[in-house]
């Protein structure tokens, strides 16, 4: 007898006894559910079975039974049965007004007639069949909901007041304004507009004439106008004017009209109905709720330092501000707000730390060139001996035909030194994203904070249009290669450092306990153990980084990148579709040589 | 002075573990209380054993019986909420981090379950591995390690992957690398439970025979009572936590200290572990009962730590019952109706 065996009988197990019977459950009405959900069960429950309080009030009986499930669908049929009867009530007075001149609106008698008919059709069909099928499925969802309540305490059971509360406030959130956009027709946007527009135009009003309420506003302005009336007046009376009165005249005239117009527009914002300012708020677009002052229009420059020069300093710079006039009156959503804010930093950014971008775009330049002097300056022959003996090595016949014919495809199309360029900035955006990424996913595997924080900002680089990068690129580091490089890898970078963290944190919990068991410190746990097992993670981190970098070789070629890319933007300026397909066709070709040959290596070197 | 040495070792999980360990020592409230005051869960309970030198030392329970988790506080890999442990008299809770793992490769070995071999290393250096962690030069690593490829005859073998090997190999590698430090303490955590029946017997016999020349001192895990018999010089049966009872494979399997214990013995073969003392009936009770021994007649002779196998051997065949005789004198005597209570249990005296 093993072991095992008598364990199965002395293992301890702990039943809390709970009561499970379907009176705990419904609460109330225990006689009538019982014996309803006996029939459930037994699969006698006929389908004509209604359960009275589920088809006069579902939403309210769900709620009380906090059934869920039939309280959100009962709700949502509810709801796009009366919107479809409402339509009713919107075409009726269109209908009505058609049928005045019955000859010249036939077509519109006709549409509005026939949109009446089908949808109090629908309208009626959805309520009542919908009715039906809450009364005879209410039952047996409240019966699948005991059974999973017999499972778990947590779901709703009983009857409760508090959630008849909620289910009542949500149906009022709900319904009376969907019912209520359902019987209005579009509105016109350029009216909300205007609306804001003049809401605008009065607040600066009343700041200008030092008006507290509209109604005052409208009396200065009456009084205003009217002096300058008078004097118009007083003027047109004369029989001849100077040039100095002409003048005098037209510039009274025209702040005449001027005040007019704006006593007319506060008189049209008071003369705003309730009903237009309600409409405008809630029921169609989001309404544009704040209206900022815009942030102050600076621009920051680095110009020699002449105090600095005078001073012995050769060469001294130092960083002006520039503070533009605001223009007046001018106010800007959120959205501009914040962009223009941005621009602002990132000028003062540029302008500050201009000597580390240089620094930067210069390191970046330069190896640049040296990669492109290894790859370019190496004659032909030599690079394509080297590609086709790699994958001849490592990844087997096939891949050497294919690399080949790739190479062929190359050379007799005349893109070779192109490629290799194209190749060049792969080369160096991989080094960038390899250098930085490892350790950056290191670092996200070790530690949980760095990781929560990390992992959505991976998200966004990933999901952010890859054209979106240029635009920071070219402001930062202005139009060359080496934005083109930073722009890659920004949008190369995040799978070398999720698959780094991912191959990290698979490492097995037990093997690092052995290794920790043995002595490891943290570090040698790093380098012996979770490092080398997670070697094909990382691996197929550096292909997917390869791959994204030549996809965005084309579109950094908006920025300046060379190289294949250039050809395709250029063909897309000219649509030149055939010049355009061909450079497309050899930038796969070199993503699938570099695929090849490195999943070729990596499956040779891979012992695990 | 015992090798390895746990007094009064708690091991409480969850956030609030300190909260719970005092308010468990204050006021010695209950596991379910502690879960519902402080939602931590106890996972070792006022352990306390010590191991001598060479001895194998096993620690039998089911799975969530905390086995596993205290074994893990005998290195270190987890810190006890509350109490001392002590390796060679060291307390290893007070080491810096330096001196922790200069004992962990150098005095104490571990074995896993899984192996946990690393996948990526040669068997040679998988077994190296502690060696290397030290500092050791890649020669005398390998040496020491082809050593212990033949202490658990895995010879030649040095060259290969773990993933080319058996399961039954890859637990003599998991062996061999505890075994290439020569550390004095060897912790083995279920080293057998996944291997197949047969390879596992075999291991087991050839650890133990290994044992009996390496004289390790041995904390020996598993959830199978008849290996911790077969294995163990003395056995802890823990339950929830808690080590329920101690004592060697006799003691347990005669007197279990309480029914869970019992439940766990009740199948157990009685033949090789009871002895003749245990359920021998003394002279004068016996001729209470069936009148005075007659030394004329040739009476079947056994000495009282013989095994309920022997005297079953002695006594089929033969109408006397079997005299029990130390320092020839009779201290007892066995009736086939003794033996028979006997192999049965139940029937100690």
């Amino acid at each position: 007898m093993s072991a095992t065996a008598v364990g199965g009988g002395a293992e301890q197990r702990e039943i809390d006894d709970r009561d499970v019977s379907v009176g705990t459950f419904v609460q109330e009405k225990e006689p009538y559910y019982a014996s309803a959900f006996e029939q459930v069960q037994r699969g006698t429950l006929s389908r004509w079975h209604l359960n009275i309080w589920a088809l006069l009030v579902p939403w309210l009986w769900s709620a009380f039974r906090g059934v869920w499930v039939l309280f959100w669908i009962s709700l949502a049929i509810d709801v796009t049965a009366i919107v479809c009867l409402m339509q009713v009530v919107k075409f009726s007075p269109l209908l009505a007004e058609a049928q005045l001149n019955p000859d010249a609106n036939a077509t519109l008698i006709a549409r509005y007639s026939g949109w009446i008919t089908i949808y109090s059709w629908i309208g009626v069909l959805m309520l009542i069949g919908g009715r039906l099928w809450m009364g005879s499925s209410a039952n047996r969802l409240y019966y699948s909901q005991y059974a999973r309540w017999r499972i778990n305490v947590a779901v709703p059971s009983g009857v409760s007041m508090n959630r008849l509360v909620i289910g009542v406030m949500v149906m009022l959130i709900v319904a009376p304004l969907t019912t209520y956009r359902a019987t209005q027709l579009r509105l016109d946007e350029r009216a909300c507009f205007n609306n804001i527009r003049a809401a605008e135009g009065v607040e600066a009003l009343l700041g200008r004439f030092d008006a507290n309420s509209t109604a005052e506003l409208v009396s200065v302005l009456s009084s205003e106008i009217a002096q300058r009336e008078s004097r118009l007046e007083t003027l047109n009376a004369l029989e001849t004017l100077s040039d100095e009165q002409k003048s005098e005249r037209a510039a009274l005239r025209k702040e005449a009209r001027d005040l007019g117009r704006d006593r007319q527009l506060t008189e049209d914002f008071s003369n705003i109905s309730a009903r237009d300012k309600f409409d405008c708020y809630f029921i169609d677009d989001f309404p544009t709720l704040a209206r900022l002052e815009p942030p102050e229009d600076i621009t920051y420059r680095r110009v020699p330092d002449e105090e600095a020069i005078a001073a012995g300093r050769e060469g001294a710079t130092k960083v002006i501000e520039q503070i533009k006039d605001p223009v007046e009156g001018r106010k800007v959503t959120v959205f501009t707000y914040s962009a223009e804010s941005i621009d602002i930093s990132i000028n003062y950014l540029r302008a500050q730390f201009a000597g580390g971008f240089d620094a930067m775009t210069n390191v970046l330049r330069q190896s640049l060139i040296r990669v492109e002097v290894a790859f370019m300056q190496t004659p032909w022959l030599v690079v394509a001996f080297l590609f086709i003996a790699l994958s001849w090595a490592f990844a087997g016949l096939g891949t050497t035909i294919f690399v080949a014919s790739s190479l062929a495809f190359l050379a007799l199309f005349e893109l070779w030194q192109i490629a290799m360029q194209t190749m060049a900035l792969v080369v160096v955006s991989t080094a960038v994203c390899v250098l930085v990424g490892l350790p950056i996913g290191i670092w996200m595997a070790k530690n949980k904070w760095f990781r929560w924080i990390t992992e959505p900002i991976l998200d966004v680089m990933q999901t952010i249009p890859s054209l979106s990068y240029l635009v920071p690129a070219v402001a930062f580091f202005g139009i060359s290669q080496p934005p083109a490089v930073l722009a890659t890898v920004i949008f190369a970078m995040p799978p070398m450092i999720k698959l780094t963290a991912l191959g990290i944190l698979q490492v097995p919990e037990s093997t690092k306990e052995a290794a920790l068991a043995f002595g490891a410190s943290e570090r040698q746990l790093l380098r012996k153990v979770e490092l080398p097992m997670a070697i094909p993670s990382i691996m197929a981190g550096l292909n997917q980084t390869i791959m994204l970098a030549l996809s965005m070789a084309t579109i950094s070629a908006f920025i300046g990148a060379e190289g294949l890319g250039a050809i395709v933007t250029s063909a897309l300026g000219d649509a030149q579709a055939g010049k355009g397909l061909l450079a497309g066709i050899a930038i796969a070709l070199v993503a699938m040589m570099i695929d090849r040959i490195l999943k070729g290596i990596r499956n040779s070197f891979s012992r695990i | 002075m015992s090798v390895v040495e746990l007094e009064n070792v708690w091991k409480v999980f969850g956030s609030r573990s300190a909260d719970a360990m005092a308010a468990i020592k204050a006021e010695g409230i209950g596991k379910a209380e502690v879960l519902e005051r402080f939602e931590a869960v106890v996972g070792v309970k006022d352990a306390s054993f010590a191991v001598e030198e060479g001895e194998i030392f096993c620690l039998m329970g089911l799975s969530g019986s905390g086995k596993s988790t205290l074994v893990r506080h005998i290195n270190r890999l987890i810190e006890p909420t509350s109490g001392t442990i002590r390796i060679m008299g060291e307390d290893i809770g007070a080491m810096k981090t330096e001196q922790l793992r200069a004992t962990r490769a150098d005095k104490i070995g571990m074995v896993f379950q899984n192996m946990a071999l690393l996948p990526h290393r040669s068997v040679r250096d998988n077994i190296g591995f502690a060696l290397e962690l030290r500092g050791m030069d890649g020669y005398t690593r390998a040496q020491a390690a082809d050593k212990a490829l033949e202490t658990v005859s895995l010879h030649g073998y040095g060259d290969r992957l773990p993933s080319e090997l058996s399961g039954g190999m890859q637990q003599r590698v998991g062996l061999a690398r505890a075994l290439a430090a020569d550390p004095e303490i060897l912790l083995m955590d279920e080293p057998f439970s996944a291997l197949d029946p047969l390879i596992r017997r075999n291991l087991q016999d050839e650890f133990l025979g290994l044992s009996q020349n390496l004289k390790k001192t041995t904390v020996f895990i598993t959830h199978d009572l008849d290996e911790a018999i077969r294995m163990g010089d003395r056995i802890g049966i823990m339950k929830d936590g808690e080590i329920v009872q101690i004592g060697t494979a006799e003691d347990i399997v005669t007197a279990p200290a309480d029914d869970y214990v019992a439940d766990f013995v009740a199948g157990i073969s009685r033949l090789k572990l009871v002895s003749a003392s245990k359920i021998m009936v003394s002279p004068d009770a016996h001729a209470a009962t069936h009148g005075p021994i007659d030394m004329a007649n040739s009476y079947p002779v056994a000495g009282p730590e013989d095994d309920l196998d022997s005297l079953v051997g002695l006594s089929t065949g033969a109408d006397l019952p079997v005299l029990i005789k130390h320092d020839d004198a009779v201290v007892g005597i066995v009736t086939k109706d003794t033996l028979l209570k006997g192999l049965q249990g139940g029937a100690e005296v």
